[in-house]
């Protein structure tokens, strides 16, 4: 079982990525795909005229600020156009995806965080009325009833809380919960890099191979922004027993299967 | 400047004018952490207690 973390970012080659997928599932691979949307929700936030807001929390992690306006752009864009766009590639390659968020039969559920310290100039201050949360429980059932009649499930945010209220949850996360609860053996996290980089932006500082006790030093002392958190994943999976975590490229031809080959950054 | 007592030792934290709505102080006697709950009346209460987590 292979759980695929698709990032939003701009440049990812979903293309590449699907056509990689049919022909892991062509081979009896059984596969879960997660994806992002973040770049294009930011396009559509600022054509609604609702820019998107990100907030830094004191130890240095970046996050959407989501009120209800901007859950409901990100449900536009995740849940729809790039969910729908995923599973229509899939299923032009002979593969049926099914795209599901992580409402749909509280397939994702878990605490949400009403409150919200963030660090704005210098100055620490609490935000109330974040929608926004940590997935907790895994529906594996939904998953493994899918997997087993031979659909591929396509995931997105957002999450649910445990009263019943959609929000935004962290996709690689999500993801790394999603392989421990399914008992995969990999989980790939693909973005807009090499993957973890020793001098970001500098993509031949590429670090190839990581020890999961290294995790925190190295997310300290060389990951940025967004890099940390999926480190945080990469570091969640393992500890849940996923054996490998791969962060890799899905930017050019064969991202999955180059992946699998340990082009990247392999953890574990 | 305005002085306000702080709810959990009693000592003095001063509080700047330009403070904002849910700005956390600390205060420099016990440590704690305060929110301000208003600025017009100033008012500081005990700040919840936050564990970190992101959205995306």
């Amino acid at each position: 079982m292979i759980v695929i973390k698709i990032g939003g970012s701009e440049g990812i080659d979903y293309e590449a990525v699907c056509g990689d997928v049919a022909q892991l599932v062509r081979e009896g691979q059984r596969v879960v795909l997660v994806h992002g949307g973040s770049h294009l929700t930011n396009q559509v936030a600022l054509a609604l005229g609702h820019p998107p807001q990100f907030v830094t929390s004191p130890s240095g992690y970046t996050s959407r600020l989501t009120d209800r306006a901007t859950l409901e752009i990100f449900e536009m864009v995740y849940c729809g156009q790039v969910n729908k766009n995923i599973v229509e590639r899939l299923q032009r390659r002979g593969v049926n995806a099914v795209g599901l968020s992580g409402l749909d039969g509280r397939l994702w559920q878990g605490s949400r965080k009403a409150v919200i310290k963030v660090v704005e100039n210098g100055r620490t201050r609490l935000i109330r009325d974040n929608l926004t949360g940590r997935v907790e429980q895994v529906n594996t059932a939904l998953l493994t009833g899918l997997l087993h009649n031979g659909f591929v499930p396509v995931l997105t945010p957002p999450a649910i809380s445990y009263d019943g209220e959609a929000m935004n949850v962290d996709g690689d996360r999500a993801a790394a919960a999603t392989a421990v609860a399914l008992g995969a053996t990999e989980l790939l996290i693909l973005s807009n890099v090499p993957g973890l980089l020793r001098h970001f932006p500098d993509e031949s500082s590429l670090i190839r191979q990581l020890a999961a006790d290294e995790i925190e030093s190295v997310a300290q002392s060389h990951a940025q922004g967004r890099m940390r958190i999926k480190l945080l994943g990469a570091q969640e999976a393992l500890q849940g027993g996923v054996r490998h975590v791969i962060l890799g490229d899905a930017r050019g031809e064969r991202p999955v299967l180059r992946a699998l080959d340990g082009v990247g950054t392999v953890i574990g | 400047m305005n002085n306000f007592e702080c709810p959990e030792c009693g000592g003095g934290v001063a509080v700047g004018t330009a403070v904002l709505p849910g700005e956390i102080l600390e205060c420099p006697d016990c440590g704690v952490e305060l929110e301000v709950i208003s600025t017009h009346p100033l008012q500081l209460e005990l700040a919840p207690e936050v564990a970190e987590d992101w959205g995306e």
